[in-house]
């Protein structure tokens, strides 16, 4: 057995058994579907954050909450993030306000409940494919060393057969073998740091909104 | 999969995600050498595996090794001599017997001088000394390093003094000398058996090693080069065979162990 022109990257993949080659396919559909999420979470955090800013300052700029409203309605775009909370909280307070019979503890419960629907629906997307990140970044090791221990097995599997057990025998096995792991922590690594990052800043996002939408009551409780 | 808002930045991350992955391929690609050659390793490894082969036909010759073993006999016998019994026994006698030492080699000088006037007594004395002077003189020939007088006088002290225990001792100090040089010999042939010849090149190449030995016949301490055969492989290959050849044999008698704490083994491994 020639060590030497074996150890190419390719030739060890391509040498390895069929449950190691499973493995690292798996493993390599995953990193690419985790880099993708991140990627796509990187920018859809992004633009949320650059929404909830440029929203406070053209609320907080003191202009006429109805010609905010209109603004955001007549945008082709459904509104996102903080705006949607704007716009769902101020519709309810409107409709209610155009039935005068009823009370203002009454009027201002609608608009929370609708606040709060908003809200919900605005953390259910941003929330999205963290959990996929999360089991990513937990389970790709596992699965890289499952690989790993089959491939090894096999090595030693192999060994069993020869009388006298040289390095040259197993080495290779095992160097398949390890690229498994490999591969593996390579996907891992990513996701779990993408997922930590994304948690931290959405948590710091619905903060935002939370206390957005508190301000938000407290405005429409003094105009009614 | 993909919420309706992320549908914008999917092409463009599902893009960046390839890219991360080509990128890293490559990094991998350049900076590991693949193609690393190091049968070198390889091969030290299988040539151990041939070495025992090559021992054991050269076992053979451990008819030829008693030669050596007989050319010693005659060297150490003096030794045990001056070694073992001697030098407790010397340095006792004149110390709580002086006056008998005394009287002892006043007798001496007559019986050099004119042994037919001697009382009939003292003939079997001289016959004695007669004897013991020859013993001595070979021991004297044998080993010119030491003051032969010195010795000589020690003996006739020490042997006038108890003639007939003297001559008990000696025998039995001969065949103490005969167990220990037989344990010599077995220990040599035994490390000689261990050492790979091959290691040592065509010469005739001779070395000195130094062991401690513990009273089980393990190694007190790692042999010590005292001379060279200037060749470093063959000076490792007999260190290795004097490893290899432990517990070495020692003799059941545990008094003749301090013959054995510190041993001078000389070792010609090209020499059948």
């Amino acid at each position: 057995m020639n060590a030497s022109s074996d150890m190419s990257f390719f030739s060890l993949i391509a040498g390895a058994s069929l449950p190691v080659q499973l493995v690292m396919l798996i493993l390599v559909i995953t990193s690419l579907f985790s880099w993708w999420y991140i990627f796509i979470k990187v920018a859809t955090i992004k633009r949320a954050e650059r929404d909830a800013e440029d929203f406070e300052d053209t609320f907080w700029s003191g202009g006429d909450l109805n010609k905010l409203y209109d603004v955001i309605t007549a945008n082709r775009r459904k509104p996102q993030g903080m705006a949607s909370i704007f716009e769902a909280g101020f519709k309810e307070y409107a409709r209610h306000k155009q039935q005068t019979r009823m009370d203002v503890s009454d009027v201002m419960e609608g608009s929370r409940r609708a606040m709060r629907a908003a809200f919900n629906r605005e953390m259910d997307e941003l929330d999205a494919h963290l959990p996929f990140l999360a089991s990513v970044g937990s389970v790709s090791p596992y699965i890289g060393l499952f690989g790993t221990v089959w491939g090894i097995m096999n090595a030693f599997r192999g060994l069993s057969n020869v009388a006298q057990a040289t390095l040259t025998q197993v080495a290779p096995g095992i160097a398949e073998a390890l690229v498994a792991t490999a591969i593996g922590l390579f996907a891992a690594i990513p996701a779990v740091i993408a997922y930590n990052r994304f948690a931290s800043s959405v948590d710091r996002l619905s903060v935002r909104y939370e206390s957005f939408m508190e301000e938000f009551t407290n405005i429409l409780q003094r105009k009614s | 999969m993909l919420r309706q808002r992320e549908n914008t930045d999917s092409f463009k991350a599902g893009v960046l995600s390839i890219t991360v992955h080509v990128i890293l391929l490559g990094a991998l690609l350049i900076s590991f050498n693949w193609k690393t050659t190091h049968p070198v390793s390889i091969a030290e490894v299988e040539l151990w595996d041939s070495l025992p082969v090559a021992n054991v036909p050269k076992q053979p010759p451990p008819m030829v090794i008693p030669k050596p073993v007989v050319k010693e006999i005659p060297k150490p016998k003096p030794k045990p001599e001056h070694v073992i019994e001697p030098k407790p026994e010397l340095k006792l006698p004149p110390k709580s017997e002086p006056e008998i030492a005394i009287k002892q080699e006043a007798p001496k000088k007559p019986i050099k001088k004119d042994p037919p006037k001697e009382l009939p007594k003292k003939i079997q004395q001289e016959d004695q000394l007669a004897k013991l002077q020859k013993q001595l003189m070979q021991d004297a020939l044998e080993k010119p390093n030491k003051p032969p007088v010195d010795d000589v006088l020690k003996k006739l002290q020490q042997e006038s003094l108890s003639d007939e225990k003297a001559l008990g001792e000696q025998k039995s100090n001969a065949a103490k000398a005969g167990v220990v040089d037989e344990f010599k010999a077995k220990i040599q042939a035994k490390i000689r058996n261990n050492v790979n010849n091959s290691l040592c090149g065509d010469g005739n190449p001779e070395l000195k090693f130094e062991i401690a030995l513990l009273p089980t016949g393990e190694l007190g301490s790692s042999p010590k080069l005292t001379k060279s055969s200037g060749n470093v492989t063959c000076d490792e290959a007999v260190e290795r065979a004097i490893r290899a050849s432990e517990p070495l044999p020692l003799p059941e008698d545990k008094t003749l162990f301090s013959q054995f704490r510190t041993l001078k083994l000389t070792f010609k491994p090209n020499d059948h």
